[in-house]
């Protein structure tokens, strides 16, 4: 069974997931943009654009004044996500030593990446469990939620917790070593080693497992919100050219001259 | 009959009337299979409607920033979930999850009374933006309400009014039916009446020929909005301009927008490029409607079907253009009444046009006071995209859907002398706000902007 996992179904995920999310890719871009509908205030060219990306991006300026509940939730909540999974990429990649990059020693970097990974890993999980709770206790949000929204966020919240028992219980720790080795044999095509470290640790098994069955679900779950958002904004944010204003022979001076609209024996006032 | 289960809807165009718009009514036993047709197509074609379709996370940020939901707590009114009633049939038949998982990820199989729930629902949305702008990903679902509604429409479910505004157009090209002779009595009428009032003489040119400027006024302004239409005349007299008013497009709606954005709503684009081309005119001035200038400003350069050669401004813009170049003589203290402004959200979430009604109001009200949340965050009166239904059921939900807006109006204390001006420039918030705010005791009398124009504009 760990073998199956760890061995088979990862080429099966990259699979599902690359195709997948290719597929859902074509179907937007087979849709066009028919009407001009950008929001306003209009940018007006394309580096205010930009600047409307970004803000929605890394600060979700949207949802600040709209929802500022729910922005505190999923803001944390997605930096912590992005900091664990950028960590999981440089930790593994470098074995901790990524701070080194920044002037620290590799010891520090070490001890650095180990308390940043807790830490991010303890905020993600109780900012998910924020939002469960936000979606079972609220009731307009309740109101909007289907059974796959739960799942969804179930699922997270397993992945997240299989994770954190790593990180806490000594005894079921991995270390950057040996899942530098698993991914390297995954990435050349060779078999793992049954000797390997990875394919006896239950939670790390269980933690691959459901991090593979969220890559599969992905593309065809509301997770494409991270693609949608750009796909949308593109839509509602564009830049749009005024016409000028000003009306042709229009000359009020003259016209104010002339009188005009005043009846010869003088108007109002 | 304008209830359907616990629904309330519309009263509905008859068949007969659907054949007047160019629509053959689709039985009963056939309208799941065709609704479905109508939706693969349609689908296919506009990327604003995939995708709310596929990238709402369900957070439910949109449900407290849309009016509707405010208004009546009825959770169908939620704009996700407004955007669910298509989207649970969008995921059963064109998704892989959704045929595969069905109710699960909230996928639901077709039937007469999912299509009972849009024509509801639809109706219910005034097409106002503000959860496109409230969403995280900036979904908007109001185009997933005018795809709704386009649908619908193809299967022969039309509200009659907006049937009947439909045929009118074709039949005369204005919305309420007024044909030339009509036009050009209510102008001469306008005309003696700013004589009186005013003491100025101003007169309507009507299909002038070689005229520079083409104004389109919004024909409730004939008959429901005259100060709207005599403060445009007086404008145009003031600063001297060659314009006119097309009889062959008295109108500054479109409600096309609303329900079918290929037949009707290209249909006036055509009348306007017509009456354009045979007068001779050199730019083209829309007149006071909120969904009727999103249409020109927006979609005409996408639906003319021929090189459009006239630029398209707005009166306000061309207002608040003289305001600026200190080329208009305003006395402010002419219209001696607190005054606050609804923006409309046709202008300010779709048209950008919130800076200049403000150059426009602040220079001819002398006690301005802004109504929060304003501009691109403006609440709709609960009167967008034309739901101004008159029948018991319908009037009971727009009071409800304009409770919010009241509220907002009672927090400027304009009205608390009974003496405030509430400045709404669009027929269509006007025409909710006239009886509104008798429902809601706001103290205050519903004005356009252009009509406080014309009352402080000073003539020697
Ligand atoms: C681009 C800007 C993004 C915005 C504005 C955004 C916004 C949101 C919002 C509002 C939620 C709903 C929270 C809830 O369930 O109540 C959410 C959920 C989620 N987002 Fe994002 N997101 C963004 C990008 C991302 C990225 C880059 C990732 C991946 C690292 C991500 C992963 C997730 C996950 C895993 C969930 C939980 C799904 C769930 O609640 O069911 N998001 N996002
Ligand atoms: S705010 Fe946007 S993402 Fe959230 S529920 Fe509403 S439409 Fe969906
Ligand atoms: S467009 Fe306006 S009325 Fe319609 S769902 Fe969105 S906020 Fe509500
Ligand atoms: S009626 Fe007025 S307030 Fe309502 S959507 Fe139209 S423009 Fe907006």
């Amino acid at each position: 069974m760990s073998w199956f996992i760890l061995q088979v179904l990862p080429y099966i995920t990259v699979t599902v997931f690359t195709l997948g999310i290719l597929y859902r890719l074509g179907r937007w871009a087979g849709a066009r943009i028919v009407h001009n509908i950008t929001l306003a205030p209009f940018p007006q060219n394309n580096s205010q654009v930009v600047g409307i990306f970004a803000t929605e991006v890394i600060f979700f300026r949207s949802l600040f004044k709209s929802d500022f509940a729910l922005w505190v939730g999923a803001w944390v909540m997605h930096i912590a996500l992005f900091s664990v999974i950028g960590g999981h990429l440089m930790g593994i990649y470098t074995l901790g030593k990524q701070f080194v990059y920044i002037g620290m020693s590799e010891g520090l970097s070490e001890a650095m990446s180990s308390l940043l990974g807790t830490t991010f890993g303890i905020v993600v999980f109780f900012a998910l469990l924020y939002l469960l709770f936000r979606r079972m206790s609220i009731q307009k949000v309740k109101e909007v939620t289907v059974t796959s929204d739960y799942l969804i966020l179930i699922l997270l919240l397993s992945i997240v917790t299989a994770g954190d028992i790593m990180r806490l219980v000594p005894s079921l720790s991995m270390e950057y070593a040996p899942a530098k080795e698993y991914v390297t044999y995954l990435v050349m095509l060779q078999p793992i080693p049954a000797t390997a470290e990875v394919l006896h640790n239950v939670i790390f098994v269980i933690h691959l497992l459901l991090v593979q069955l969220l890559l599969i679900i992905f593309p065809f779950s509301k997770l494409m919100h991270i693609l949608g958002m750009f796909a949308e904004r593109w839509i509602i944010n564009r830049p749009y050219t005024e016409p000028a204003p000003g009306l042709p022979n229009v000359d009020v001076p003259a016209a104010r001259a002339a009188g005009l609209g005043l009846p010869a024996e003088g108007g109002v006032e | 009959m304008p209830t359907y289960k616990d629904m309330v809807q519309p009263v509905r165009a008859s068949e007969a009337e659907m054949r007047k718009i160019h629509i053959e009514p689709v039985p009963d036993d056939q309208k799941c299979e065709k609704a479905i047709q109508y939706l693969d197509e349609i689908r296919k074609k506009y990327r604003s409607f995939v995708m709310a379709m596929e990238s709402c996370v369900k957070c439910g940020a949109c449900a407290e920033n849309c009016h509707t939901y405010l208004g009546t707590k009825d959770p169908r009114n939620i704009p996700t979930n407004r955007a669910e009633l298509i989207r649970k049939i969008y995921k059963r038949y064109f998704t892989l999850e959704g045929r595969w998982f069905g109710k699960l990820v909230g996928a639901e199989d077709i039937s007469l009374d999912v299509i009972e729930e849009w024509y509801s629902y639809f109706y219910q949305c005034s097409q106002c933006r503000r959860c496109a702008m409230a969403c995280p990903f900036g979904i908007d679902t109001c185009e997933v309400t005018f795809i709704g509604r386009q649908i619908l429409h193809w299967l022969g479910i039309v509200p009659k009014l907006h049937m009947g505004v439909g045929a009118a157009m074709e039949k005369v090209g204005n919305h309420t039916g007024l044909p030339k002779p009509g036009i050009v009595d209510t102008l001469e009428f306008l005309s003696e009446e700013i004589m009186d009032e005013f003491g100025v003489e101003v007169n309507f040119p009507v299909d002038k020929p070689n005229s520079d400027i083409l104004y389109i006024p919004s024909s409730a302004d004939y008959l429901l909005n005259p100060y709207t239409l005599m403060g445009a005349g007086m404008y145009f007299t003031y600063i001297g301009a060659n314009w006119t008013i097309p009889s062959t497009v008295s109108e500054a709606g479109n409600f096309g927008l609303l329900f079918d954005q290929y037949f009707t709503q290209r249909h006036n684009v055509t009348r306007l490029l017509d009456a354009a081309q045979n007068l001779g005119i050199k730019k083209i001035v829309w007149g006071e409607c909120g969904h009727g200038w999103r249409a020109a400003k927006m979609y005409i350069p996408s639906l003319a079907d021929r090189p459009v050669n006239w630029p398209i401004t707005h009166i306000h813009d061309e207002v608040a253009y003289h305001i600026r170049t200190n080329q208009l003589k305003l006395d402010p203290n002419k219209v001696d009444h607190p005054t606050t402004l609804h923006d409309p959200c046709n202008y300010t979430r779709a048209c950008d046009l919130q800076e200049n009604l403000r150059t426009v109001i602040k220079a001819c009200v002398a006690d301005f006071r802004e109504m929060y949340p304003n501009k691109e965050r403006t609440f709709c009166c609960g009167g967008g995209s034309a739901i101004l239904f008159d029948d018991p059921e319908m009037y009971q939900r727009r009071i409800q859907l304009s409770a919010k807006k009241a509220e907002l109006v009672r927090a400027t204390g304009v009205g608390k002398d009974g003496n405030g001006y509430l400045c709404a420039p669009c027929s269509i918030c006007k025409a909710q706000l006239y009886p509104m705010v008798e429902e809601h005791e706001l103290g205050v009398e519903v004005k356009g902007l252009i009509d406080l124009v014309g009352k402080a504009l000073v003539w020697k």
